[in-house]
């Protein structure tokens, strides 16, 4: 074979395969622009000329795509945080704090929950949230990501604080800080990059939940994004111009986080899935 | 100084809020479910115990025999279709230094977004009339093909799907552990003449073999829980066809008030998880030796 095949053959099936990443979105991006559904049969991919925003403004308040989106928002990043700090307190306790024989055990009987896939647990867990009466309002959604989230989190924060040496904490305590004191000012410090791939895990874990947010949510303006546009294209069958509209608003923001963080995340997300 | 870290007030404050909320939405639901499934509660009347008359019922169930088979078909598509190709294509990404960081972000991209959406997106791509896949067939003269509608189609048209937003995702896994294996290898074999597929088969396959059964158990494990895509795309129809256990459980239990069945059904799906991690660990898990290089 010469080279110059040699060189450009990978090339050539890496951007094939690239192509059929990126072609979906191109096809639903022009499509947004379209005026009806025969224009996007006879002309899928070429403009007329005259990019209408009308779809862009009438998806977002017939679907009422900001709130869907606030409320995901506000969701994911909440139970990541609280989440995130206590996976971080407890790791902190049980691989810190010498109650050795009692840390072993909590630990052994947190990761069960690591066994148990998420889906389980979800008729049981609706009852639970019917009884709570907090069925249809959004603790029904925090609660359980909030805890859905603790084992893992708690270990891969408890693996990384058994990094820390000792000496650190001996000299801290020498200078009369409390245990508490200890976490606060130089544990919790240290372990910033574990908590961020944790809180990355999370986030996108919940952001993207589905099964859930589906069932214990029907109030529209609960909804979070990934339900609320599934309802949307429900209601708006066959207006694709709409249903590409609404796709590119819920797609865009994932897109430019992804753009500015993708090392980050990509490190957060493989890291979690293997040593889970 | 010692007894800083003895404090069993501090101890606890850190562990109680996790052990409730983890005993709350893990522990007491699990056990419920154990409970539930043993009855044939409607979420409305009284609950009676009928012993194991819903895992009999279920294993001469019609469409949850279906469903079973579904995930099966899922577990067989990713490990015999897509983790090949993921090897394949993360090798190819290893091997060129030009564009590597675009090739890895792009097939990472789909990963991160909500399947919900992806499968909103795909359902469109689907569309017999206005969809490009279609449209793309149709330059070979295929005719329209009712992709999500039709029994004998719906199912593929929901694996590949699945293959788009999960493949890069392990293709960027894997391509790691290929990048951490020391390049004088590689090398040292291209000096005495190996090829590139010798190289690929005989070195970099056995070297990342850890990670190659960590991706087919992650892949197993994906297909046993898949659900999301599967209600978004077609509901579990048409007629049943491309129900998997997970969907089935919820349509029997939130649909059909059928609580006690649903949470047997449950049950079944986390036997099974249990059985195919311990085969797992007994079989392709165990012999893992760490690799030096």
């Amino acid at each position: 074979m010469p080279t110059a095949l040699k060189k450009t053959l990978p090339h050539v099936v890496l951007l094939t395969y690239v192509a059929l990443i990126l072609i979906p979105f191109l096809f639903v991006l022009i499509s947004s622009f379209k005026e009806s559904n025969l224009e996007i049969v006879t002309n899928p991919f070429g403009l007329t000329g005259k990019l209408s925003v009308d779809n862009y403004v009438e998806a977002w308040t017939k679907a009422k795509i900001n709130v869907y989106f606030f409320n995901s928002l506000y969701l994911s990043v909440s139970s990541s945080i609280v989440g995130v700090l206590l996976a971080a307190g407890t790791a902190f306790a049980l691989t810190r704090m010498k109650f050795i024989t009692a840390s072993k055990w909590i630990y052994q009987f947190v990761l069960i929950g690591m066994l148990i896939p998420g889906n389980v647990l979800f008729i049981a867990q609706y009852m639970l949230v019917r009884d709570l009466n907090i069925l249809n309002t959004h603790w029904s959604l925090f609660l359980p990501y909030t805890a859905g989230a603790l084992p893992l989190s708690v270990l891969l924060v408890a693996a990384f604080m058994r990094a820390i040496p000792n000496e650190l904490e001996e000299a801290s305590i020498m200078d009369g800080l409390s245990a508490v004191g200890l976490f606060v000012k130089i544990i919790l410090p240290l372990t910033v990059p574990a908590l961020v791939t944790v809180f990355i895990i999370n986030f996108l874990g919940n952001w993207n939940e589905y099964l859930l947010a589906n069932f214990f949510i029907s109030k529209d303006s609960l909804k979070t994004l990934p339900t609320g546009m599934v309802g949307f294209r429900d209601s708006y069958q066959t207006n694709y111009k709409l249903i590409c509209t609404g796709i590119v608003y819920s797609v865009t923001p994932v897109l430019i986080v992804y753009a500015f963080l993708q090392e980050k995340i990509i490190e957060g997300i493989t890291a979690g899935s293997v040593k889970g | 100084m010692k007894n800083t870290l003895r404090n069993p007030y501090v101890y606890l404050m850190f562990i109680v809020p996790t052990l409730v909320l983890y005993f709350l939405f893990f522990i007491y639901p699990m056990l419920q479910s154990v409970y539930y499934g043993f009855t044939d509660w409607n979420g409305l009347d009284e609950k009676n115990f009928v012993g194991f008359e819903n895992f009999v019922t279920a294993f001469s169930d019609e469409v949850f025999r279906q469903s079973i088979w579904n995930n099966v078909i899922f577990i067989l598509f990713s490990v015999f279709i897509q983790v090949p190709l993921i090897i394949f294509f993360a090798i190819l990404i290893s091997n060129v230094t030009k564009l590597q960081g675009l090739y890895k972000t792009t097939v990472f991209m789909p990963s991160i977004l909500s399947t919900s959406v992806i499968g909103i997106l795909w359902g469109f791509l689907y569309e017999p009339e206005e969809g490009i896949i279609n449209g793309f067939l149709g330059l070979f003269g295929v005719p329209d093909i009712y992709w999500l509608a039709e029994e004998k189609w719906a199912m593929l048209a929901i694996l590949i799907t699945n293959a788009w937003q999960w493949m890069g995702f392990f293709i960027v896994l894997i391509l790691a552990a290929i990048l951490a294996v020391p390049r004088e290898i590689n090398e040292a074999a291209g000096i005495d003449g190996a090829t590139a597929f010798q190289r690929a088969w005989y070195l970099t396959v056995p070297l990342i073999k850890p990670i190659i059964s960590v991706v087919v158990m992650l892949s197993i494990a994906g297909a046993m829980k898949v659900v999301d895509i599967v209600l978004v795309m077609t509901d579990g129809g048409p007629i049943n066809s491309t129900e998997v256990m997970a969907s089935y459980m919820v349509h029997e239990s939130i649909s059909n008030g059928k609580y006690g069945y649903g949470t047997a059904l449950s049950i079944i799906i986390f036997a099974f998880a249990l059985v195919l991690t311990a085969l797992y660990q007994l079989t392709i898990g165990r012999n893992q030796e760490r690799i030096e290089y």
